[in-house]
């Protein structure tokens, strides 16, 4: 099946070659396989030490097939001499090796058997026959169990309860750790808590400070707005009543002053009215305002009057002259 | 039973509702990686082994600088209730660490949680409030949450929210009032928090009176709250059990008693009688303001008559070690016993 990669080197046009890759040589099983193996690679390998079919031994002076089967001439005369030198060999052993005597006359030389014990020589060979067949191609049998012989000294041990496996030594590390982790885990969550509560009793201190201080100082703030308050109001009484006070001086002063100074206003102003004509005698007033113009205003008409006779009449003359002219100039 | 061989499977992996963490330095990155899968389970998975992970202090910085914060911020508006309650508890935890309050407020993710305020899932809902408050409870947040228009909000939801939610939304609500009280009056807060003073609750009764202290800093607070006629229940929790809710109701009346009114109707409500008992609790927060609140009512005439015979009792609490709670006992002193 496998063959090396090799090939022949006279290659000639159309000689067979066959080249496969290599391959490991799988053992021949001795007894047929159950079922047919399909993949060929999945054969048993065997040993290659253990194959029958490898050269055993050193491979420098063996015999070497030669590869044609035409013997070689200078290996074919070789062997002639050899065998040869064989026969002769042979003749010179047979020459003076010891040989049995010749026998005399009328006699015969016949074996004999000197032993202690006949032996019946005869070709006839007892044969028992004994049938035997191979029952038809038979599974191979399981591998019968390979109990290897017993060597060495026996010795036997045997380990109590308690010895290869503590229980109470083997589970503290797993204890160790479920319970540390567990407690690890609420430490720090308690830390957190505490931590937060500190912060908060911090808080809660400064908180208290704090409130007092601030009620303080409100405190103390209304304290003084209310009292600024109350100074300021009593300060803006006292301002008010001084003004009224001043104000109430101011205006008695005024009085007297202009009581003072009005004194001699009414007869001067009396005076000056009848300096300006506001008192007047009311029956001059009227003769003064209603019969002089009227008066008067009769006089003119009358003037007029007697102005217009007097121009009708200067008119007439005028008149009258002009026609006398005309005539006059006319009778010319 | 032990061999010397390690096995070839993989380590069992006994949580099958969290990722398996991977390694040393590749568990947050490759938990990373896994939150943006498309895959919803492996999303919840991955968020589950986060949560685990996050609570140490340095996969938490890991996860922070890794720029995980984008991630969750997407991963706020997915579709499934899962993913959003574990991301918020993520947030939530990672809130605690300074620097991923900076990455909050750098990274605008407050804005997408306070939309998750209405979600439906309780769970979900607690988670935002949780964050919401550890980021009031530092300053630069309340001012930034100041600032966005939170506080309106927070002020409707108080009383739509069951118990343990409203307590976190009250103590929010404290922390933005003490930056800056102004948004909550205008949002009504005073009426709320008076229907809250009276809840069986002591943690929404603290949390209700500490925003309540915060809100009569400013003078329209006192004026709110005199006209809602706060002070005889302020007076009325006086005598609270838990100390807390005393120390912020006692607050409360000193702030508001600043103002005319509010003295002259802290007196109607007879608070003194209980403030002169709280003088000598051993409490630092409920003696302090016990005390300022009688120095602040002390400026009235015929208060300070009554208060004239509790000299001495004043006086014992200037020895305390407390330098606070000396200089109060001392300003008390000293306005009692002033004449004009």
């Amino acid at each position: 099946m496998a063959s090396s990669l090799q090939t022949q080197h006279e290659t000639q046009s159309g000689v067979y070659t066959f080249s496969s890759r290599p391959r490991a040589v799988p053992n021949r099983p001795k007894y047929r396989q159950s079922a047919p193996l399909l993949n060929e690679e999945q054969s048993s390998y065997g040993n290659i030490m253990y194959d029958r079919r490898v050269v055993r031994g050193n491979t420098y002076a063996q015999p070497i097939l030669p590869i044609t089967s035409q013997p070689d001439p200078v290996e074919f005369l070789k062997q002639q001499e050899a065998r040869k030198r064989a026969l002769s060999r042979k003749r010179l052993k047979e020459q003076f090796g010891p040989k049995t005597p010749e026998p005399l006359e009328g006699r015969m030389n016949i074996d004999v058997q000197t032993e202690m014990y006949l032996e019946e020589l005869s070709d006839h060979i007892e044969d028992v026959s004994v049938e035997c067949q191979t029952d038809m191609f038979l599974d191979k049998p399981a591998t019968p169990l390979f109990i290897p012989a017993k060597t060495g000294r026996d010795a036997a041990t045997q380990i109590e309860e308690g010895e290869l496996f503590d229980f109470d030594v083997e589970v503290q590390p797993v204890l160790q750790v479920l319970v540390g982790k567990t407690i690890e885990q609420a430490l720090l969550e308690v830390l957190e808590e505490e931590e937060l509560a500190s912060l908060r009793n911090q808080q809660q201190v400064f908180r208290e400070i704090r409130d007092a201080e601030l009620v303080e100082v409100q405190r103390l703030e209304e304290r003084e707005r209310r009292l600024r308050v109350e100074k300021e109001n009593r300060i803006k009484q006292q301002k008010a009543v001084l003004e009224e006070e001043k104000e109430t001086a101011d205006k008695i002063a005024a009085r007297a002053f202009a009581q003072q100074y009005l004194s001699d206003l009414l007869p001067s102003v009396y005076s000056n009215l009848k300096d300006c004509g506001y008192f007047y005698d009311p029956v001059q007033r009227d003769i003064e305002t209603g019969f002089l113009p009227w008066l008067m205003e009769e006089v003119t008409s009358t003037l007029e009057q007697r102005y217009v006779a007097r121009t009708v009449l200067d008119m007439l003359i005028q008149d009258v002259t002009n026609q006398r002219l005309e005539a006059f100039q006319m009778k010319e | 039973m032990a061999s010397p061989r390690t096995s070839e499977q993989p380590p069992p992996h006994i949580d099958p509702t969290q990722a398996p963490v991977a390694f040393g330095s590749w568990a947050i990155p490759r938990l990373l990686l896994e939150l943006q899968d498309a895959e919803r389970f492996t999303r919840q998975r991955a968020l589950a082994a986060l949560c685990d992970l996050v609570h140490d202090h340095e996969r938490a910085y890991d996860a922070i600088l890794s720029g995980c914060m984008e991630r969750l911020k997407v991963l706020l508006q997915d579709e499934d209730d899962l993913v959003r309650v574990k991301t918020t508890e993520v947030l939530y935890v990672l809130a605690s660490h300074s620097l991923g309050r900076d990455a909050f407020l750098k990274l605008d993710i407050v804005g997408p949680l306070t939309s998750l305020i209405e979600d439906p899932v309780n769970a979900c809902r607690k988670n935002v409030h949780q964050a919401l408050n550890r980021i009031a409870e530092f300053p630069s947040g309340a001012v930034f949450m100041v600032s966005m228009g939170l506080v309106p909000k927070l002020v409707l939801k108080v009383s739509d929210e069951e118990e343990s939610i409203r307590a976190l939304i009250l103590s929010t609500l404290s922390c933005c009032v003490s930056v800056n009280a102004l948004p909550a009056l205008e949002s009504d807060a005073v009426p709320v928090l008076r229907d809250q003073l009276s809840h069986p609750s002591p943690a929404i009764r603290r949390a209700a009176s500490s925003a309540l202290v915060g809100i009569s800093v400013p003078a329209d607070g006192k004026m709110k709250v005199c006209e809602e006629h706060l002070l005889p229940i302020l007076v009325k929790l006086l005598a609270d059990d838990d100390r807390g809710v005393v120390a912020n109701a006692a607050g409360t009346i000193m702030n508001t008693a600043v103002i005319t009114k509010g003295k002259s109707e802290a007196l109607d409500a007879g608070a003194i009688a209980p403030l002169l008992q709280l003088v000598v609790s051993e409490n630092t927060a409920v003696c302090v303001n016990a005390l300022r609140a009688l120095t602040v009512l002390a400026e009235v005439p015929r208060a300070r008559a009554q208060l004239l015979e509790h000299v001495p009792l004043l006086k014992t609490r200037r020895t305390h070690p407390n330098t606070i709670i000396q200089r109060a006992a001392s300003t008390a002193i000293e306005v009692i016993s002033w004449r004009p």
